[in-house]
């Protein structure tokens, strides 16, 4: 029985291999060298003619062949591939300094977030969202916060009004929440309440005819001056942090007394205003129907203002002209 | 309010007192300082000169040649300015000298002749406005004195914001108290003895009305009307009025010092009694900016036997004006009703440093001092003579007593304030008083209208103690982190839109009728009376119009995004069904996102957006929800839908009208809704209904069916979803494919049992019902149906 040279196979297997181009090709050759019609099967299918004895030897020198073909396919096919991919991957070349995805707009408004994040300070002590109309009576936004038909503060603010009796207004500050949640709610009342207020200004740099106001009202047994102190303080160090110094200086609002406003000391040493508070006067709570010895405070704050104080925005008119440059800075 | 330090030293002795020191004391006071800056005017090289010769100059016509003595030397000095003579004393610029805004003196050749400085103006010194002409110094100023000496040059002034209560403080005898009882100073009087010398003319006396609490007036005689003293001027100037002659700068002067505005008549055409009287409907009276004003019965007038001769309380009347050749004068000084006085201001737009003094309600008793300060500044006027000081006082007005009680402002300020401390505020403020163990009882001064509660009381203590000496605490609500149903409702929908790239923005309110009536024709329009802008007097009643204009701005600025959303108010005038007496508002969420980016490159030109894509992110938004075809202006013929969730409309959606597309010039579709926000609760927008996962494996069918154009493929979806009822189902749309009038729906199935696995039978089975169903159901046909 003439035995096939398997050395002479390996060898040619071998030559094979160095033709390899692509992956696939390993399967070719696992084919031609130990698939079903290979040189190996074919003489594998001849063992069953030959002697216990020689079909032994033979036999096992057929499966050291095969062995060897097997493994070094393996180790080949391991090598190729590992070369291959880092070749693969050699030829990547993304230039990652190109932003193909372009920052489209997807922010909420800056004056959006200023008003989120102040509700969020007074939410963590107790304070819940009220809301009323921006359209509203006089008598909501001037008589029942102490502003009668003869007081020189109903024309200090310049009111747009919807009616030639000037009964009916555009309101001119998010105090008149404070009237309507206080007419439909019993105390204790912690409330803020964002929203649009208007006035009769041309749009300019400092000057909006629309712009943002937060009222805080807080109606309970025993509140007094320093809890409204106290109040404030806590909100200007959550708002601009920790380190900045606040003062309390006396101010008039028709619907406090005593009223207040709190500036904080900026950079450079400048005070600014940043809001107006007081004890809710007397007569406020007999308008609304509370106890006159019902106790209290409120607060207002322009939304505007502090995103131009924290932001250090110029100008007023960037909030409402919505240029995407604008909007996408925050 | 401006106020001058050297004025305020009139009042108060605060000289010494650093400008920081009193900045301090105004604000804790509350002025409120809007401005405040040193005067410190260059006058380096400003002297005194005595004009010597004046004559001709030989080359130019419009300036002549002064020869003037500057004290160490006589100066040839060229000067354009006709207003002196010979002998003239003035301020001469000398050479390396600053004048107004830097401007350099220094020698000069005007037209051949060497001008060695210059003769100047008050304006161009920096004083007061002045177009006589040069400013004429006091005679007996020796040539060569330093300018610097004669004008106090170095001042400070405070520009502070005077709040509507405190009307006592529109003056510097009003500040001047303030201050005094802050830095414990002593307030100084001024007084002098007045002799009449004439009997009155005229009569003259409040009237029968009760708006005029007290009329006072004083003749004076033989006045010669010229320029008010050199101080007044500056005084006056920097205080920010105009300087008109010394009978009008006093009277704007006294109502400065003491906060009594005056009014100056001459005298000579004023006939029989002068008083006060309500108005006659349509009178007329032209007042002193030659204006004819036509009041009504709510006016007040000042009138003689003939006529009205001014507006009491806000400005006097032309016919009647002082003017230069005055000799005669009537000087008024009345208290007139707050109210009244306001009224009549507003409504005829005219406002004046009287009539602002006026409304916010001036001392009810210093009438007789306003005339005697008046003839007071006349004092060095020997010329003059003056008659008696009447005022007719109807004694109507007086402070009434309050009791509070000191239980009251442990209550209101948390603090327990010492009797010795109490005393000493009352004392300050001038307040009658008596002081018992458990309240005070109290009256307070003449000016003070805003002392009328115990709380009012309360305020002054507060200030006084000091409010940055209250200790600081901080009460909580019980509720924790609640911030209630609509704040957390608009910050779901405001993370759903911007996760999914919608920009938010914050437009005006205002729009003009065209963008209302572009997508609500229907609607009648808030419309605002005073509107600034009359191209905007209307409240938006949509969002859309405000969300085009913002796209395009931003379409225009080449900035690369599409898709924009807000949450804001719409306004009409239909009625409100939440607050009683307003117009309808509600609160929306407007939406809009075109097909394509404004500035797209060849990466993202396949990041085109369609109708489907909206409807995406309603169903993020909205969870689930039923659309319903509509005719809307506005929008596309075909696509425009009402949103529909648990059996009301919610809101609406669809493309901008092909036609409003082009006119307003887009390339691009435009996809745009509304969505009400008082219509959605959270939690069904957060609705979640857990299906439990079939064990089993699936069975997988695409169908396509041949359906007519206009069928819905939804319905096809939930009959489908109806018959597999008992499974658990994934039932999608993946092809529609439309040619003429024919069109292929096709179907992917995937179904599983929670009880077994189908065998092929059972699949077949399954198969056979859907199709049969779906073609008897809705008249189509089985075109092929593939199952693995």
């Amino acid at each position: 029985m003439p035995e096939v040279n398997t050395d002479k196979i390996f060898a040619a297997f071998l030559l094979r291999l160095e033709e390899v181009a692509q992956i696939e090709d390993f399967d070719d050759i696992e084919k031609e060298f130990l698939g079903k019609n290979s040189l190996l099967s074919e003489e594998r299918k001849s063992l069953s003619s030959l002697n216990e004895v020689s079909r032994k030897k033979y036999g096992k020198l057929l499966q050291g062949l095969a062995n060897n073909i097997t493994s070094k396919l393996e180790e080949e096919k391991t090598t190729f591939k590992s070369k291959f991919f880092i070749q693969k991957e050699l030829n990547d070349n993304k230039d990652i300094s190109i932003d193909w995805y372009k920052n489209l707009g997807s922010k909420n408004h800056v004056l959006t977030n200023v008003m989120n994040e102040v509700v969020d300070i007074f939410a963590a002590i107790g304070y819940t969202v009220a809301t009323g109309p921006e359209a509203e009576t006089s008598w909501h936004n001037f008589d029942a916060l102490n502003t009668p038909d003869w007081h020189p503060a109903r024309y200090e603010s310049d009111t747009l009004y919807l009616d030639n009796k000037l009964e009916k207004l555009l309101r001119t500050q998010t105090s008149t929440v404070q009237v309507r949640h206080m007419q439909n709610n019993n105390p204790p009342v912690y409330i803020v309440a964002p929203g649009r207020v208007y006035r009769s200004d041309q749009l300019d740099a400092t000057h909006s005819p629309v712009f943002h106001q937060i009222e805080g009202l807080a109606v309970d047994q025993n509140l007094t001056f320093s809890d409204l102190k106290g109040t404030l303080e806590y909100f200007v160090k959550e708002f601009f942090g920790k380190d900045l110094k606040t003062k309390f200086i006396p101010h008039f609002f028709p619907f406090t007394e005593p009223s207040a406003e709190v500036l904080v000391s900026w950079k450079d040493g400048e005070w600014l205003e940043i809001l107006g508070c007081g004890m809710v006067d007397p007569n406020v709570f007999k308008h609304v129907g509370y106890d006159t010895d019902s106790q209290g405070f409120a607060f207002g704050v322009g939304v505007e203002r502090l995103a131009m104080i924290r932001y250090g925005i110029d100008h007023i008119k960037n909030f409402y002209e919505n240029d995407l440059r604008f909007l996408r800075q925050f | 309010m401006k106020i001058l330090k050297s004025w305020l030293n009139d009042w108060i002795d605060i000289e010494n007192i650093s400008n920081s020191d009193i900045s301090e004391a105004l604000e804790s006071l509350g002025f409120e300082i809007e401005n405040k800056k040193e005067l410190n005017p260059n006058y380096e090289n400003i002297v005194v000169g005595k004009v010597l010769e004046v004559y001709e100059h030989p080359n130019a016509d419009k300036v002549r040649i002064t020869k003037t003595d500057v004290g160490n030397n006589i100066y040839e000095i060229v000067c354009g300015a006709w207003n002196f003579d010979v002998g003239a004393v003035v301020p001469v610029a000398l050479p390396n000298s600053e004048i107004k805004d830097n401007f350099k003196i220094d020698k000069r050749d005007i037209r051949g002749i060497q001008s060695n400085g210059m003769i100047c103006s008050a304006s161009e010194l920096d004083l007061w406005d002045d177009h006589d002409g040069i400013l004429l110094l006091d005679d007996k100023l020796l040539p060569g004195t330093d300018f610097s000496t004669i004008y106090s040059s170095n001042d400070f002034i405070w520009e502070v914001g005077v709040t509507p209560n405190r009307g006592d403080c529109m003056s510097y005898l009003g500040i001047a108290r303030e201050l005094s009882g802050y830095f414990n100073k002593k307030l100084k009087t001024k007084k002098s003895n007045l002799k009449p010398t004439i009997s009155n003319i005229l009569n003259a006396g409040s009237g029968k009305i009760k708006e005029c609490n007290s009329y006072g007036s004083v003749e004076i005689e033989n006045f010669n009307v010229t320029n008010s003293s050199f101080e007044m001027r500056y005084r006056l100037t920097q205080v920010g009025t105009r300087i008109i002659n010394n009978v009008v700068d006093i009277t704007n002067y006294i109502l400065y010092d003491i906060g009594q505005p005056l009014h100056a008549f001459d005298r000579d055409k004023l006939f029989g009694t002068i008083s006060v009287r309500k108005a006659k409907n349509n009178e007329k009276i032209t007042t002193l900016d030659s204006q004819v004003r036509k009041l009504d019965s709510n006016d007040l007038v000042i009138t003689d036997n003939d006529k009205p001769i001014a507006l009491a309380g806000v400005m006097g009347g032309l016919e009647t004006e002082v003017s230069e050749t005055t000799t005669n004068l009537l000087i008024e000084s009345a208290y007139f009703d707050k109210v009244s006085i306001m009224k009549t201001s507003r409504k005829l737009n005219l406002i004046s440093d009287a009539s602002i003094r006026f409304e916010r309600g001036i001392d009810y008793k210093i009438q007789r001092y306003g005339l005697e300060r008046f003839l007071m500044e006349l004092k060095d006027n020997q010329a003059i003579n003056y008659s008696e000081i009447n005022v007719d006082d109807k004694g109507n007005l007086k402070n009434k007593k309050v009791i509070l009680k000191y239980s009251e402002i442990k209550k209101l300020l948390g603090i327990d304030l010492k009797e010795s401390f109490i005393k000493k505020v009352l004392k300050f403020l001038m307040i009658d008083s008596e002081v018992n163990k458990e309240s005070v009882k109290f009256t307070p001064p003449s000016w003070r209208y805003d002392l009328d509660r115990p709380v009012d009381l309360i305020e002054e203590f507060a200030k006084h103690y000091g409010f940055n000496n209250f200790e600081s605490t901080l009460p909580q609500g019980v509720h924790k982190n609640n911030k209630g149903s609509y704040w957390d409702l608009k910050s779901y929908l405001s993370s759903v839109l911007t996760s999914n790239n919608f920009q938010e923005v914050q437009t005006l309110s205002f729009v003009n009728n065209d963008k209302n009536f572009l997508f609500n024709p229907e609607k009648k329009y808030v419309e605002i009376f005073n509107a600034i802008d009359q191209s905007s007097k209307f409240m938006r009643s949509n969002l859309m119009s405000s969300l085009i204009d913002v796209y395009k701005l931003n379409y225009d600025q080449n900035n690369l995004s599409n898709s924009y959303f807000e949450i804001n108010t719409v306004f009409d005038t239909s009625k409100n069904k939440i607050y009683e007496d307003v117009p309808n508002q509600n609160i929306v969420l407007g939406f809009l996102t075109s097909s394509t980016l404004s500035n797209t490159d060849t990466r993202l030109k396949d990041h085109e957006l369609d109708l489907y894509y909206v409807k995406n992110i309603l169903t993020q938004l909205l969870s689930s929800y039923d659309l319903e075809p509509i005719t809307k202006p506005g929008f596309h013929q075909n696509y425009s839908f009402s949103i529909i969730k648990n059996g009301q409309i919610i809101g609406h959606f669809g493309q901008l009208a092909s036609e409003t597309q082009m006119t307003l010039e887009f390339k691009n579709e435009i996809y745009l809704g509304e969505i009400y926000i008082n219509k959605l609760k959270l939690n069904n927008l957060k609705e979640i209904n857990y299906v439990p996962l079939s064990q089993y494996p699936f069975v997988k069918f695409d169908l396509s069916f041949s359906v007519p154009i206009d069928l819905s493929a939804h319905l096809l979806v939930d009959e489908i979803n109806e018959l597999l009822t008992e499974n658990e189902n994934s039932i999608e749309i993946f092809d529609d494919f439309q040619q003429e009038n024919s069109r292929n729906l096709g179907i992917r199935i995937i179904t599983r049992s929670y009880e077994k696995t189908y065998d092929d039978n059972e699949t077949r089975e399954i198969l056979m019902n859907i199709s049969e169903t779906l073609e008897s159901k809705f008249n189509i046909t089985l075109n092929s149906s593939k199952n693995d």
